[in-house]
């Protein structure tokens, strides 16, 4: 069984590892970015990526002469990937600092930059001065919040954090923040976009810096060389001005799709049908194919914990207990992020997914499959065993078929569980159903109408696996 | 029937049982011939139980010897399944198989232990229902059965491997008053046809009128063993005449 299993594993891993295929002749790259960045890197109406960053690696690819696989994540693990040989190059409005200089190499910076200050639009608030005791939303992890706290102590006032841009900018719309610090930039395209806020700052930004394409530090020279070389060339012949031009002066509806598909949820529907469809499919596959290995996963751990030696229930009791203590996404991050590192092998994002699931869910499935099994009473052992079957033949004709009855309605919960829980590998990148959401939700800034929409999908889909499962139930009965 | 020519089917030399420090049995040494009804007798907590338990595996003694059939069973080398096949076990609470039809029951040894094919454990199964009465029942759900029922079906499932050693463990405590005759009427029976029987029971009529011996444990120890008529009507024993006098006049 433990074979059979492994070899499964096995499989897996080569059928999801096929890259595109690789023209022999160009250098081919795996570039990494982050999705949610307007103007520099998002999804258009029509679900693709785009922005200054996308049509800049570009041009600089055709002109040079490489390929590269784009992979659109969070900023935090598009970073760490580059920084553990993982990926060969990030392209994520990283700005230059001494600090990353020690991990990594910079290409020439392709964009200037600095921190805007950005209040309401009919805010009365005319300095930092009057900021005094108010509250100012941040956004975690980002340069522009760095500078927002470091002000905070002269200026006195109170701060919120914010994991997206989209809810902290409506957090000042709606007046429960006073102020919001963000990258020139990011925050001129928002605006652009309709959001109602205003700079306070534009001649005199914050913290001025640039961005610049990066590679990890003394690895992928060459890739290096031929991004500054390439960039140099689309700079002098007005290409990259063009594309700068394109996108900071395009009117909302050019990337975020028309008034009318976005004021409701059947335009919302409508206008991104391929990507909701994609996202439920990745959802779906996922959930899928984690459910059935995991339940083997977990069978097998079941039975070890209860088998007639010692050592191997001790090895089944350790690995429930260390895969049931780790949270999901630490286990996801320490496979994607943290593994690769040290086995020396990248792991795609979809196979680190199903491993973590495997692994998670299967500890869980483990832990009451050997309950389950427990709880058959001890005298159908006893009795059993005395009428000369062997410990393996009693367990499998007797106790489990009892202890399998017992095990049914936490199988289907565990299903459902799973099905959840694969929203959480959105943090790894996969663009299942909840990183689906996300991206829709950075372009058009509709949050509640997206969310609804993600929302009754999984309802759906919960709906389904109920019945199913229900399905299984009566005919095993 | 305990004559010096019998075949010794169970050897039982100088065994001890501790849980933790409870000594639950002590220097316990015990000779059972083939065909001898055995009948163990004494309170609750004697070792009466433990002691039967010892005789199929069911536990391990910590020290001394016991001999079935020729096995030496304290020695944990043995292929103790092999032993198994030739030594039934009925238990208090019955422990039928609750996954399968009573038929199904019954089969299920012969058949998993490669001691019959399909057809011939379905023959022999069939034939013991018939012989413990419950012919009818060879399809329902065992638990659809009365208590009395399924202690006759649980016989019959012992019976079902052609065991030539029978073990009881109070198989009529769990059962309401009126079902107590059926079972003991199929041991009576079993006994008469031969088989090597050894019982723990406070069924004391039965003993008496059954049991080639009588065993009387207490305190982890063999007090008194001898004739049904000499332990029950001139018991020598101090503590036996004590036991005795309380389950007589209960």
């Amino acid at each position: 069984m433990l074979k059979k299993w492994l070899f499964g594993l096995a499989s897996l891993v080569t059928l999801f590892s096929f890259n595109l295929t690789i023209q022999a002749d160009k250098p081919h790259y795996t570039i990494t970015t982050d999705a949610t960045y307007a103007p520099f890197t998002f999804q258009d109406k029509n679900n693709k990526y785009v922005g200054i960053e996308q049509e800049t690696m570009k041009a600089v690819a055709d002109r040079e002469g490489f390929t590269y696989t784009m992979k659109p994540m969070s900023f935090n693990s598009a970073a760490q990937l580059v920084s553990n040989g993982q990926a060969d190059g990030i392209i994520a409005g990283m700005g230059v600092t001494e600090e990353r200089k020690e991990v990594y190499d910079f290409s020439t910076p392709y964009y200037k930059t600095g921190v805007a200050w950005i209040v309401k639009k009919d805010s009365n608030i005319k300095s930092l001065k009057d900021l005094k005791g108010q509250t100012v939303a941040l956004k975690t992890g980002t340069s522009a919040s760095e500078y927002g706290k470091s002000l905070q102590t002269k200026y006195g006032f109170k701060i919120k954090y914010f994991n997206d841009t989209d809810t902290m900018y409506n957090d000042v719309v709606n007046g429960n923040s006073a102020a919001t610090f963000e990258d020139m930039p990011v925050i001129q395209y928002s605006i652009k976009n309709g959001i109602q806020l205003k700079i306070m700052n534009p001649k005199s930004l914050g913290n001025a810096g640039v961005y610049a394409f990066a590679v990890e530090k003394g690895k992928n020279k060459a890739l290096l060389a031929s991004f500054n070389k390439g960039f140099a060339g689309i700079k002098k012949d007005g290409t990259y001005d063009k594309i700068v031009k394109k996108y900071l002066g395009a009117t909302q509806s050019t990337f975020s799709g028309s008034k009318k598909d976005n004021s409701s949820i059947f335009g919302i529907l409508n206008s991104n049908k391929s990507a909701f469809l994609k996202g439920l499919w990745q959802t779906i596959e996922l959930t899928v194919i984690a459910i059935l290995l995991a339940s083997i996963f977990g069978i097998l751990l079941g039975i070890m914990g209860v088998s007639e030696f010692k050592l191997i229930r001790g090895i089944s009791t350790t690995i429930i207990y260390i895969f049931r203590g780790l949270p999901l996404m630490v286990l996801a991050f320490f496979i994607y992020i943290g593994l690769p590192g040290v086995i020396g092998i990248k792991i795609p994002a979809f196979t680190a997914g199903i491993i973590t699931l495997i692994l998670n869910e299967g500890a869980y499935t483990g832990a009451f499959v050997r309950g389950g099994f427990e709880a058959v009473e001890h005298g159908q052992m006893e009795a059993a065993r005395s009428l000369g079957l062997t410990y393996g033949k009693a367990m499998r004709r007797v106790i489990m078929p009892q202890g399998i009855r017992i095990m049914v309605p936490s199988f289907i919960n565990q299903f459902i569980i799973t099905l959840k829980d694969t929203s959480i590998l959105s943090a790894i990148g996969l663009l299942e159903l909840t990183q689906t959401g996300t991206l829709i939700v950075a372009r058009n800034s509709q949050g509640f109408r997206v969310w609804a929409i993600i929302a009754m999908m999984y309802l759906i889909l919960i709906t389904l696996l109920t019945w199913l499962s229900n399905w299984v139930e009566r005919r095993l009965k | 029937m305990s004559d010096a020519q019998a075949k010794v089917k169970v050897h039982v030399e100088k065994v001890n049982k501790s849980y933790g420090d409870n000594h639950v049995l002590r220097d316990i040494s015990l000779d059972i011939a083939e065909n001898e009804v055995v009948v163990m007798i004494g309170p609750s907590g004697s070792g009466k139980s433990t002691f039967l338990r010892m005789l199929n595996q069911l536990e391990m003694p910590d020290d001394g010897t016991i001999v079935v059939d020729g096995f030496n069973i304290s020695d944990k080398s043995t292929d103790i399944n092999k032993v198994r096949e030739n030594i039934g076990m009925v238990f208090q609470s019955f422990n039928l198989f609750n996954n399968y039809s009573v038929l199904e029951n019954i089969m299920l040894a012969p058949i998993e232990t490669g001691k019959m094919d399909k057809a011939a454990a379905e023959t022999k199964a069939r034939q013991l229902l018939d012989t413990v009465g419950l012919s009818e029942k060879a399809d329902v759900s065992v638990n659809s059965l009365s208590g009395g029922q399924k202690q006759r079906i649980a016989i019959a499932r012992a019976l079902a491997m052609e065991p030539d050693i029978m073990l009881f463990d109070e198989p009529t405590s769990a059962l309401d008053p009126e079902m107590v005759g059926d079972v003991l009427e199929v041991m009576k029976n079993l006994a008469e046809s031969g088989m090597t029987m050894i019982i723990v029971t406070h069924e004391m009529g039965f003993a008496k009128q059954v049991a080639d011996r009588v065993v009387f444990f207490e305190s982890g120890k063999i007090q008194e063993s001898g004739a049904p008529k000499q332990v029950f009507d001139a018991p020598k024993n101090e503590r036996l005449q004590e036991f005795l006098s309380k389950v007589m006049h209960a």
